[in-house]
């Protein structure tokens, strides 16, 4: 018999993950985010240079205008000097008001999309780490007795499983986010769209899992 | 903060992400349908106890909704979707990795079928959908 965290305990491994991400990197997380940023790391690497080159530009212009005010004497014309960071970068998506974030942190930045590699590698270890402290690590080519009775059993299992697979991943963007961005963080920042988000997939997967267990 | 620091901070929350789903039982397919069928509430109060205790954290912090997420027309159908296929294949996106971690070969199909859906929806929607489902903001 698997020994399980009591509930109260994930209960604050969840909260710690989520406010603890939120308070050292002043914005929340999303796994389905994390791996649709990740699987456009081209495009997202383009922007991140373009948005770069954008931000050296303005403080070039920055240190320009300061150098002719100096020059000139006009402290007018540095006032009028744009700051640096302060103009729109060109990608704009993913922007969030700074005000939501602790003080050290710089919302209005997305994080670099290694960063997000980062993250779903670490949880895959994070994982690994968890199967083998509590020794429940095993190689193995089935998904568990409780799969093959409820769901499928032998070869079937692998396009059964490739099949949730795809509508897990056109699911969550569709509706912009998944059980860790609307479930948790979401709810936890009680967003309308995230409380209707959660209580709809929650709910369809109470009825199918409902449907697995008792009819089919 | 420096790119080291960042991707060191990023990770440490990546691991314990990670740890924390599956030492609940996230990855565990049984413990997961016991969840939804309500025969056992433990992995079900841990989710809204974490749920109350981040809502609770973020009121103490101030923080204010983002208004990054917004009710549009692929809120419902997406949600639906997402819900079937966590119910059938055992996986939110973060728990397929963690089933491999554990060593479970066959979660690999989910994590290239959500790999698919994401591609495929991408597609979909730049070309007949054109929903604007908001960001996660990560």
């Amino acid at each position: 018999m698997t020994e399980w965290l009591p509930w109260w305990a994930g209960a604050l491994g969840l909260a710690f993950t989520s406010l603890g991400y939120y308070l050292a990197l002043g914005r929340v997380f999303g796994v389905s985010g994390s791996w649709e940023r990740v699987l456009r790391w081209k495009s997202e690497r383009e922007t991140e240079v373009l948005d770069a080159q954008f931000a050296e530009m303005i403080a070039q212009r920055r240190q320009a205008a300061a150098a002719s005010a100096a020059a000139s004497g006009d402290v007018q014309v540095l006032e009028r000097a744009p700051a640096v960071g302060g103009g729109q970068p060109p990608s704009g998506s993913g922007a969030q008001p700074a005000k939501a974030g602790p003080a050290h942190a710089t919302p209005q930045e997305r994080l670099p999309v290694s960063t997000q590699a980062t993250f779903l590698a670490a949880a895959f270890i994070g994982g690994v780490v968890a199967a083998l402290t509590s020794g429940r690590f095993e190689v193995r080519t089935d998904m568990g007795p409780d799969f093959a009775n409820l769901v499928v059993d032998g070869w079937l299992m692998w396009p059964v499983l490739f099949f949730g697979g795809i509508l897990v991943g056109v699911g969550t963007r569709m509706s912009g986010g998944c059980s860790s961005g609307h479930g948790l963080n979401g709810c936890g920042r009680i967003e309308p769209a995230s409380i209707l988000a959660t209580c709809l997939f929650f709910g369809t997967a109470v009825v199918m899992s409902t449907l697995l267990w008792k009819v089919i | 903060m420096s790119n080291t620091r960042l991707h060191s901070t990023v990770a440490f929350f990546g691991l314990a992400l990670g740890f924390t789903v599956s030492m609940i039982g996230f990855g565990d397919y049984g413990e997961m349908n016991a969840m939804f069928t309500f025969q056992d509430f433990r992995m079900f109060l841990a989710f809204a106890g974490g749920v109350t205790l981040v809502a609770a954290g973020f009121v103490a912090l101030k923080v204010a909704p983002s208004r990054t997420k917004m009710i549009h027309k692929g809120t419902v159908p997406g949600s639906i979707l997402f819900g079937a296929g966590w119910a059938i294949s055992g996986g939110c996106p973060t728990i397929p990795l963690v089933q491999v971690a554990e060593g479970y070969v066959p979660a690999l199909a989910t994590i290239a079928g959500i790999t698919v859906g994401m591609l495929g929806y991408r597609k979909l929607n730049a070309r007949f959908l054109h929903i604007d489902s908001g960001s996660c903001s990560v």
